[in-house]
């Protein structure tokens, strides 16, 4: 049997946002005429589905439907600052402050909502695009409840600000308190190598991580899926070579990229460990994602075939010599005990 | 060459149109009939984000010379949706959540449907085998799968058309549901104008000549006869830099263009503002450099040596941050342990591959605001810098992120904007710069490149007592994120594990290599690596299990991590739990195990592959339907 299977595991930490230095972020909130709702920070769609899970947020938070949330304007003349898109930060900093700036324009609506029907404003709900107050008849639409508050002279606006509790590190030992959250994560992987070529194909992942709470799991099973492959890119093929300082790999044709054929079936397991600190719980996803593969794809090479590859990628030539002076090995030392 | 009058039908419309002969189908498509929602990622066919029909056959119209649409049918991304409503694999790539960035999805799209006219009974490994031709760095490929398999079984009359809609919606929390991506209608349709799709009356065409030397002394630059070139409205040099120069996340040590030298190969020298690009090109060849050689360095162990070349004259030993974690005394800790296992691993450079290269727009407003436009994924940082580079107040720098084609950290750096900054103020018009890729893979960051010595003592029952690690990074030649990158690798080097003794250095140095940069997973993936790899090494010395041994060590609620940090909650072993469980974990010590075993072949993982094999002879699949 030239192709042989194996299994491996390996184990992740990571810390959410920027890394020992104070990470803030700012938004401002409006619910806006027709009870649709305007939310203002300054960043943007790099892929992960941030604008998406910003949209749910502002329409839990606020009570109008997620497709009525417009996001703007990722502009530093316009927008509050948001500061980077990176770090495994945007759900974590951004959603939380849109939360709390959400939080504060609803507050605006539902106290002047409660004072026309005098109630108390600890009974107003609101969801899905209604307002209304517990154990009477009053309901009405976001809209209606805006156009109400604008007649009187409100507009329901809010903003926020939310900063982290971090600290930078001691120049002589380290110590200091980088993250003030913290997610884990382990995946286990499943390879087939072909001992006469060195190929490895990676079948399956099975991928658990703590996302603190998953405001879309799509969303989160995406970037889990994406970061195991890319991953997978640099653990088996991507090599960016240099000679002399120039790259002989500058273009697709000899930088060679995963491809829906190289990629395995990745099973996700999202585990929802809630942040305390945060208003929503909620931790990050994008970058822990791909820290476990490579180690566990190694570890499974070794379960395979028997052989440790130290040095990455692990082409089919490194794997296949790899094996070869294994066997060369076993065969001297079967031949010494021989003798 | 004499243009070519071009007769062709584009998205079922006629066109009559006159086109240069040096032009691709791609340029013409999207310069000429400003049909941006098919995309150029690499220029050379590796990728399919060009993808359109000609004649009804998928083609990547980067490798088509214009000529090659005389008399052809033409369809783009822009015809799948002509009345406004999605198709049904627009829907459903909607539905499944298949568009990240965005940038491979039109090409994507033209791909799977392709795939479905051949067969649309095509299984899961065919289409696949099908969509082999287009790259996508965000998704990993799965919910593209999925959505194609939506749409092949709404189109044969398996589900519903329902199947395509929001479901999971209506009442109770919106939290927690897979509300479909806002994003992705603009996405799969081709409609979102990502920065090289955008255009501005008046608009000049930006291109950058760049260092073919990794180490010269600048000695002289003359732009004059590459100024006097018809067409060409400004050429810059670091001379046209107003205030004070210098970039970079940490530590400021990156010109716009080279000053005085240059310390790596596709280091922006110069850059000219034309017409149109073919002009400015021509102008890169007219600037004169005169350079003089300087001895370069590559490899970071030797930079480290007294006597080695100078890269930065602010840091003679080469060091860009060495970052160090301490706790208890590793020597005694090893002195205790039964077994002590030291290893070296490596890992090597890689790029970000989003499939977007770098562009942007700059222009100055009425207001006299200079206004970059690019996918930059840190604007707040960006504009501080720039402001001090340009001598401006701050409120007369504005910068707006495009939609980012993907970034993963290779945006994060400001190595373009400034070069348009200045040459819309010296000209005074709107500018646009597109890399190709070629420009982006050998000018932007790659992930740093490491060497590690990790050294681990344990005691026989499996408990870690000392963990010793040095990595050494390449980290290229400007800072860059080396500094933070350095630090994240060196918190997390040691693992989710309690250990007592821990000595951990990590140092990123100066080379006069490409420059290593922020990446994804910022220096966690390499100390991972070797971590992790060197738990299992140690697992097999001792008989363990490798889920035991990360158990025998995990941190657990209300641990102190090697930075002296509690933590509150830690949900490790609920992971290790979960993927021991998901997977059907067979325990056993990690070795290599014989043909019996019980947790390969379980149904959740994919079947192997070989190439070719998946296709399906014409029609079968159909009639065994």
């Amino acid at each position: 049997m030239a192709r042989k299977r194996g299994r491996g595991m390996a184990a992740c930490w990571y810390g959410i946002a920027r890394t020992a230095t104070v990470d803030r972020a700012a938004a401002w909130a409006e619910i806006d005429d027709g009870g649709s709702a305007k939310i203002v920070t300054g960043v943007t769609e790099i892929g992960e589905g941030i604008l998406t899970v910003l949209a749910q947020i502002a329409a839990h938070e606020m009570g109008v439907k997620p497709e009525h949330v417009v996001i703007g304007d990722n502009d530093t003349a316009r927008a509050p600052e948001a500061s980077h898109a990176g770090a495994s930060r945007q759900t974590y900093m951004i959603g939380n402050v849109v939360a709390l700036a959400s939080r504060e324009a609803r507050k605006r609506l539902v106290e002047v909502i409660a004072e026309v029907w005098d109630v108390d404003v600890d009974l107003i709900r609101t969801g899905n695009g209604e307002i209304w107050a517990e154990n009477t008849n009053h309901r009405i639409t976001m809209g209606e409840a805006v156009s109400t508050a604008k007649n009187r002279g409100v507009v329901p606006v809010g903003s926020a600000t939310f900063g982290t509790d971090t600290t930078g590190l001691d120049p002589v030992d380290g110590s200091g308190r980088p993250w003030q959250a913290y997610v884990f994560g382990c995946q286990v992987a499943e390879v087939e190598v072909d001992t006469v070529t060195g190929e490895v194909q990676v079948l399956g992942i099975w991928a658990a991580h703590d996302v603190g709470r998953a405001v879309n799991p799509q969303g989160v099973e995406g970037q889990i899926e994406g970061g195991i492959v890319q991953a997978l890119g640099q653990g088996l093929m991507e090599d960016f070579k240099l000679d002399g300082g120039h790259t002989s790999t500058s273009g697709f044709a000899k930088y060679i990229l995963p491809t829906s054929l190289d990629v395995p079936r990745v099973n996700s397991i999202i585990i929802e460990d809630p942040d305390p600190i945060g208003p929503l719980g909620v931790k990050g996803i994008g970058e822990p994602a791909m820290v476990p593969t490579i180690p566990a794809v190694m570890n499974a090479i070794y379960d395979a075939v028997g052989v440790r590859i130290l040095h990455l990628p692990a082409t089919p030539e490194k794997v296949l010599m790899a094996i070869r002076e294994k066997s060369h090995r076993e065969a001297y030392m079967a031949a010494q005990a021989a003798e | 060459m004499a243009d070519i009058h071009l007769e062709a039908t584009i998205n079922g419309r006629k066109i009559f149109r006159s086109a240069k002969p040096h032009q691709r189908l791609l340029d013409f498509i999207r310069d000429d009939l400003n049909l941006t929602g098919n995309k150029e990622g690499c220029g050379a066919g590796e990728c399919g984000t060009c993808s359109v029909f000609v004649d009804g056959v998928l083609m990547k119209s980067c490798l088509l010379p214009v000529a090659k649409a005389q008399g052809a049918q033409i369809d783009t991304i822009e015809s799948l949706a002509k009345t406004g409503e999605l198709s049904v694999l627009q829907k459903a790539f909607h539905k499944a959540g298949a568009s990240q960035c965005g940038y491979c999805i039109p090409g994507m799209v033209m791909a799977a449907t392709a795939a479905l006219r051949i067969n649309p009974f095509a299984d899961r490994e065919e289409i696949k085998e099908r969509l082999g031709g287009n790259i996508c760095r965000c998704t990993g490929y799965q919910k593209i799968f999925d959505a194609v398999e939506l749409a092949r079984d709404v189109q044969n009359g398996r589900l519903p058309a329902s199947a395509l809609l929001e479901t999971d919606t209506g009442e109770g929390d919106v939290i927690g549901k897979n509300v479909r991506r806002i994003d992705a209608p603009s996405k799969v349709s081709g409609r979102l104008k990502y920065a090289g799709d955008m255009t501005m009356p008046g608009m000049l065409h930006v291109q950058v000549l760049r260092s073919p030397h990794a180490h010269a002394r600048l000695v002289s630059i003359d732009t004059s006869a590459a100024l006097a070139m018809e067409g060409v409205e400004g050429v810059i040099t670091s001379a046209d830099v107003p205030g004070e120069d210098g970039f970079g996340v940490f530590v400021n040590d990156q010109p716009i263009m080279a000053r005085g030298k240059v310390r790596y190969v596709g280091e922006a020298v110069a850059a000219v503002a034309a017409e149109d690009v073919l002009t400015a090109k021509r102008a890169l060849a007219a600037i004169k450099v005169v350079y003089e050689q300087l001895a370069p360095v590559f490899d970071p162990d030797e930079a480290m040596r007294v006597g080695s070349p100078v890269v930065h004259d602010y840091a003679p030993d080469n060091v860009t941050k060495h970052i160090p974690i301490r706790v208890g005394d590793v020597e005694k800790g090893f002195a205790q342990s039964d077994l002590v296992v030291e290893e070296t691993y490596s890992t090597q450079a890689i790029e970000h591959a989003y499939l977007e290269p770098e562009a942007g727009l700059a222009y100055v407003d009425h207001d006299g605001v200079v206004v970059i436009v690019s996918p930059d994924q840190n604007i707040t940082h960006h504009r501080h810098m720039l402001a001090r580079i340009i001598a401006k107040p701050i409120s007369k720098v504005r910068f707006i992120m495009s939609p980012v084609g993907g970034g993963f950290g290779g945006k994060e750096d400001m190595i373009y904007q400034g070069m348009l900054a200045l040459l819309a103020m010296k000209t005074q018009r709107p500018v646009r710069l597109v890399f190709t890729r070629e420009e982006s893979i050998i000018s932007t960051a790659k992930r740093h490149p490491s060497r590690t010595l990790l050294r681990m003592g344990l005691m026989r029952d499996g408990r870690i007592r000392a963990l010793e690690m040095k990595m050494i990074c390449d980290g290229g030649a400007y800072g860059m994120s080396t500094e933070g990158v350095m630090r994240k690798a060196a918190i997390l080097a040691a693992g989710p594990y309690v250990i007592p003794n821990v000595k951990v250095d990590t140092y990123g140095i100066y080379t006069n290599n490409t420059p290593s940069g922020a990446f994804r997973s910022f220096g966690a993936l390499q100390t991972a690596f070797a971590t992790e790899s060197h738990l299992d090494i140690c697992a097999e010395r001792l008989g363990l299990d490798p889920f035991e041994i990360r158990r025998i060590n995990a941190m657990r609620d209300g641990a102190t991590t090697h930075t002296k940090a509690k933590l509150g909650s830690v949900s490790l072993m609920r992971a290790l739990d979960a993927a021991e469980k998901a997977s059907g974990w067979e325990a056993g010590s990690p070795t290599s195990r014989g043909a019996t075993r019980s947790d390969l072949n379980r149904g959740d993982s994919r079947p192997a592959c070989a190439l070719g094999a998946r296709f399906a002879a014409p029609g079968t699949q159909e009639a065994a339907e």
